[in-house]
C-alpha cells in the first residue's frame, strides 16, 4: 500500500517536473491562442494565413488557432473562462460581448488602437461593440440583409419591378399568388433561431425599435401593424402554408427552387445559390420600406481575454496580421461577407460586385441587436409570441403586448 | 463466527470503490444543489446566496408548469403505447416460427440508430414541402396540398410521441421476450388440457406471470423517456411558441442558450426529485417480485 502511495507520488513529481520542462520551453515562445469560429471549410485556411504572416514577422510567437463550430462556441468558450483556462483572442457573437464585458472577461481595446487605426473601419460596424463609450472588440465580420426576388415569378406576374415598400410587396405577392403557377408569393420564416428577426424587418420598415428607454418596443404602434401586415400575408395565402414549420433554411430553400417569389436573407444565399441552382434568375433589392427604409445588420467580434498574459503581443496580431488589408479582403470575400474596412470596400472585388451594392447599400439603415441583458431569452419571446400570431391562437395586439411585458423584466434583471 | 470475521475485511475492501461511487454520485448533486441556491452567471461564476430565489423563479414561470404536465403527457403516453404494442411483439416474437431470428432482429434493429439520426431522418420526412410522407400522401390522393406535421401542437406532438414508442419497442419488447421465455412451456400444456382458450390462457397466465417484467419495464421506460431529448429537441426544438417543450428540453434552453445556470440547476433538482420517486418504485417492485420469486 504505502509503496503504490510512493509510486504514485514519485509519478506526480515527475508529471509536475514535466510540464514544468514544458512550460519552460513555452517561455521562449509566446503562445497565443485564437479561437476561431467556424464560418465554413474555408475559414480556417484563411487565419491560417494570418498565423504565417505574424510568424514570419514575429519568430518568437507562436499563434495556436483552434477551430469551433459555431453551435458549439458560446458552450466552449463559457466552459474555458469557468474553468479558468481562456483562450487570448476570440470570435464571439457580438450580442453576447454584454455579458463578457459585464463579467470583466473582455479587455478594453481603446488604449491599444491608435486614431490611424480606427480610421481604417467603417465606423457603423465598430460601434455595436462598444458598450458605455468602451470599445470591447473589433468586427471581424459583418453582414446586412437585402430581400431576394425571383426575376421570372415576378415576371409572370406582371410585375416590372420589385417592390420597394409592403404595399407593393403585397401587390406583387398577390399578382404571384394568381399567375404563378401554385409558386408562394412571399417566403415566411416561422420557425427556430431567428424567427422574430424575420418579423423584426416589418416592426423597423414601420418605425419600431426594439428597444425604446429601456423598455421592449415590440408592441408599440409599429409592431402591431407589423405582426398585422405578416398574419394577413399568411392568411391570404401570400405566403407558404403554415409558417410555424418553416425555419431559415427551408424558407431560403422553397425561394432556390424557384417555389418563392420573394424572401428576405443574408449575402450567404447568393452563395448558396451560385452552387445548388445556378439557373435561378433571381435579383436582389432593399428591403420594403413602410414609413422608413431600414435592414438588419449583424456583426461577430473578435475579442481580446482580460486574463490573456500577453495581451499586447495578441493586440499585434489583430492590428498586423489579422486586420492587414490583404487578410481582410481574403477573408470577407471567400467567406461572403461585407467589407469592415474602408480599403476592403474600395477593393475592386467589393467595388465592382453590382449585387453586393443592394447589401452595402442598406447599411445606413442598418438596425444592430440591441446590446441588452438576456437577449437570447429576449428574442426567444418574442419568436413565441410571433408564432401563436401566426398558428392564430392569440391577436396580434395582445401576444406583443404580453411578450413585451416578459421582455421588459428580461431586461432589467 | 466465519461472518464476523469476515465483514470487516470484506467493508474494508469495498469501501474505496464505496467512496468513490459516493464522490461520483454525490459530487454532481451537492453541486447542483449549491448551485441551484445561489447566483451564478453564464460563466459559472458564482455570486451571491439566493436562497429559493430560483425555485420562486421557476414557479412563477408558466412556460415550467406547462412543459411539465407536457412531460408527463409525453411520459405517459409513450410509455403506454410502447408497452401496448411491445406485449403482442414479445407473444409473437416468442412463438416458434420459421424466420423467428430475422423477426427479432428486425425489431431489434431500430436500437442501433441512434435517436438523433433517427429523429433527423423522420425530421426530413415530414417536411411539408419535399418530405417523403406528404409525397406519398399526395401520390395516394389524400392530400390536395402541403401539409407542415410540424408547424403546430396539434399535429406535432403526436408524431413526437408516436416516435417516441417507435424507439422504445426494442427494449420494452427485448424485457417482454426475456420475461416470456423463463415461463415454463408445460403451464400452458396443462391449462390447454384443462381446456383455457387463447385468449384465457393469456389473461389468466401470461399476464400475471409477467407482471415483474412489465413493472420493471415500465419503470425503466418512465425514466428514459422522461429525460428523452433528442427526439422533440431534432423535430420541434420546443415550438412552435413552447407548445411542445418538454421539462428537458426547456432545461435545454435556460441553462446554455439563456445562461441561466442557476434556476436550470433548481429545475433539474426538480427532475432529479420527481424521478427519485420512480427510482424508488422501481426498487419496491424489484425487491417485491424478488422476494415473490424466492
Amino acid at each position: 500500500m504505502l509503496n503504490r502511495r510512493l509510486a504514485m507520488l514519485a509519478s506526480g513529481v515527475a508529471l509536475a517536473a514535466l510540464s514544468a520542462l514544458g512550460s519552460a520551453q513555452a517561455q521562449e515562445k509566446t503562445e497565443i491562442r485564437v479561437i476561431v469560429a467556424h464560418y465554413s471549410d474555408q475559414t480556417m485556411g484563411i487565419f491560417g494565413g494570418m498565423e504565417a504572416d505574424f510568424e514570419a514577422a514575429h519568430p518568437d510567437v507562436d499563434i495556436k488557432l483552434e477551430d469551433v463550430s459555431w453551435d458549439n462556441l458560446q458552450q466552449r468558450l463559457t466552459t474555458d473562462i469557468a474553468g479558468g483556462t481562456p483562450p487570448d483572442i476570440a470570435i464571439i457573437g457580438t450580442r453576447w460581448l454584454l455579458d463578457y464585458a459585464a463579467n470583466d472577461i473582455a479587455e478594453p481595446l481603446d488604449d491599444y488602437m491608435t486614431p490611424e487605426f480606427k480610421a481604417k473601419f467603417i465606423e457603423a460596424f465598430l460601434e455595436p461593440s462598444v458598450i458605455d463609450g468602451v470599445t470591447y472588440g473589433l468586427p471581424v465580420a459583418a453582414s446586412a440583409r437585402a430581400m431576394y426576388y425571383n426575376k421570372d415569378l415576378l415576371k409572370k406576374a406582371g410585375i416590372a419591378e420589385p417592390p420597394a415598400t409592403w404595399d407593393e410587396l403585397v401587390a406583387a405577392a398577390t399578382a404571384v399568388k394568381e399567375k404563378g403557377e401554385g409558386a408562394y408569393g412571399f417566403g415566411m420564416q416561422g420557425k427556430e433561431i431567428e424567427t422574430d428577426i424575420y418579423w423584426y424587418y416589418a416592426l423597423w420598415a414601420h418605425g419600431g425599435e426594439l428597444v425604446q428607454d429601456g423598455k421592449s418596443g415590440i408592441a408599440s404602434e409599429a409592431g402591431v401593424k407589423a405582426a398585422n401586415l405578416y398574419k394577413s400575408l399568411i392568411d391570404q395565402g401570400l405566403t407558404q402554408p403554415s409558417p410555424t414549420g418553416s425555419n431559415r433554411q427551408d424558407m431560403e430553400s422553397l425561394f432556390k427552387q424557384g417555389r418563392a417569389a420573394m424572401v428576405l436573407s443574408g449575402p450567404w444565399l447568393r452563395g448558396q445559390i451560385k452552387t445548388e441552382a445556378p439557373d435561378l434568375n433571381y435579383g436582389l433589392a432593399a428591403i420594403p420600406k413602410g414609413t422608413v427604409q431600414a435592414t438588419y445588420g449583424v456583426t461577430d467580434t473578435i475579442m481580446i481575454f482580460k486574463d490573456s498574459e500577453n495581451k499586447e503581443v495578441a493586440w499585434q496580431f489583430l492590428e498586423e496580421a489579422a486586420f492587414s488589408d490583404k487578410n481582410r479582403i481574403a477573408f470577407s470575400e471567400k467567406e461572403g461577407f461585407l467589407p469592415v474596412m474602408k480599403a476592403e470596400a474600395a477593393a475592386p472585388e467589393f467595388a465592382d460586385d453590382e449585387e453586393l451594392k443592394a447589401f452595402t447599400g442598406m447599411l445606413p439603415y442598418a438596425k444592430f441587436a440591441p446590446l441588452i441583458p438576456n437577449w437570447e431569452a429576449a428574442s426567444d419571446t418574442a419568436s413565441a409570441a410571433l408564432q401563436q400570431i401566426y398558428q392564430g391562437q392569440a391577436e396580434p395586439e395582445a401576444a406583443l403586448t404580453e411578450a413585451a411585458a416578459k421582455i421588459d423584466e428580461l431586461i432589467q434583471q | 463466527m466465519l461472518d464476523r470475521t469476515r465483514t470487516l475485511p470484506a467493508l474494508l475492501l469495498i469501501l474505496p470503490s464505496l467512496a468513490l461511487s459516493l464522490w461520483i454520485i454525490g459530487y454532481p448533486i451537492y453541486d447542483v444543489v449549491y448551485t441551484s441556491l445561489h447566483e451564478v452567471n453564464r460563466f459559472g461564476r458564482v455570486r451571491d446566496f439566493a436562497g429559493l430565489a430560483n425555485f420562486a423563479k421557476l414557479f412563477a414561470d408558466p412556460i415550467f408548469f406547462a412543459s411539465l404536465w407536457r412531460t408527463v403527457l409525453w411520459t405517459v403516453t409513450v410509455v403506454g403505447g410502447a408497452i401496448l404494442l411491445s406485449v403482442p411483439i414479445a407473444v409473437m416474437l416468442n412463438e416458434d416460427f420459421y424466420g423467428r431470428g430475422i423477426a427479432r432482429v428486425i425489431v431489434m434493429l431500430p436500437w442501433a440508430i441512434s435517436l438523433a439520426m433517427t429523429a433527423i431522418v423522420w425530421r426530413w420526412s415530414l417536411n411539408g414541402q419535399y418530405g417523403m410522407i406528404n409525397a406519398t400522401l399526395f401520390q395516394l390522393g389524400i392530400l390536395d396540398g402541403p401539409v407542415e406535421w410540424l408547424a403546430s401542437f396539434d399535429t406535432a406532438f403526436p408524431i413526437e410521441i408516436a416516435i417516441g414508442i417507435l424507439v422504445s419497442i426494442p427494449f420494452t419488447a427485448t424485457v417482454l421476450l426475456g420475461g416470456l421465455s423463463s415461463i415454463p412451456a408445460d403451464v400452458y400444456e396443462a391449462a390447454t388440457i384443462d381446456g383455457a382458450t387463447g385468449w384465457q390462457r393469456f389473461r389468466w397466465m401470461t399476464l400475471p406471470l409477467m407482471k415483474p417484467f412489465l413493472q420493471i419495464a415500465i419503470v425503466l421506460n418512465v425514466i428514459n423517456v422522461f429525460n428523452s431529448f433528442p427526439i422533440i429537441w431534432v423535430l420541434t426544438q420546443g415550438e412552435p411558441a413552447n407548445s411542445t417543450d418538454i421539462l428537458v428540453t426547456y432545461l435545454y434552453k435556460l441553462a446554455f442558450r439563456y445562461g441561466r445556470l442557476d434556476t436550470a440547476a433548481a429545475m433539474s433538482l426538480i427532475m432529479f426529485a420527481i424521478l427519485l420517486v420512480f427510482t424508488a418504485a422501481y426498487i419496491v417492485l424489484a425487491r417485491r417480485s424478488e422476494e415473490k420469486g424466492a
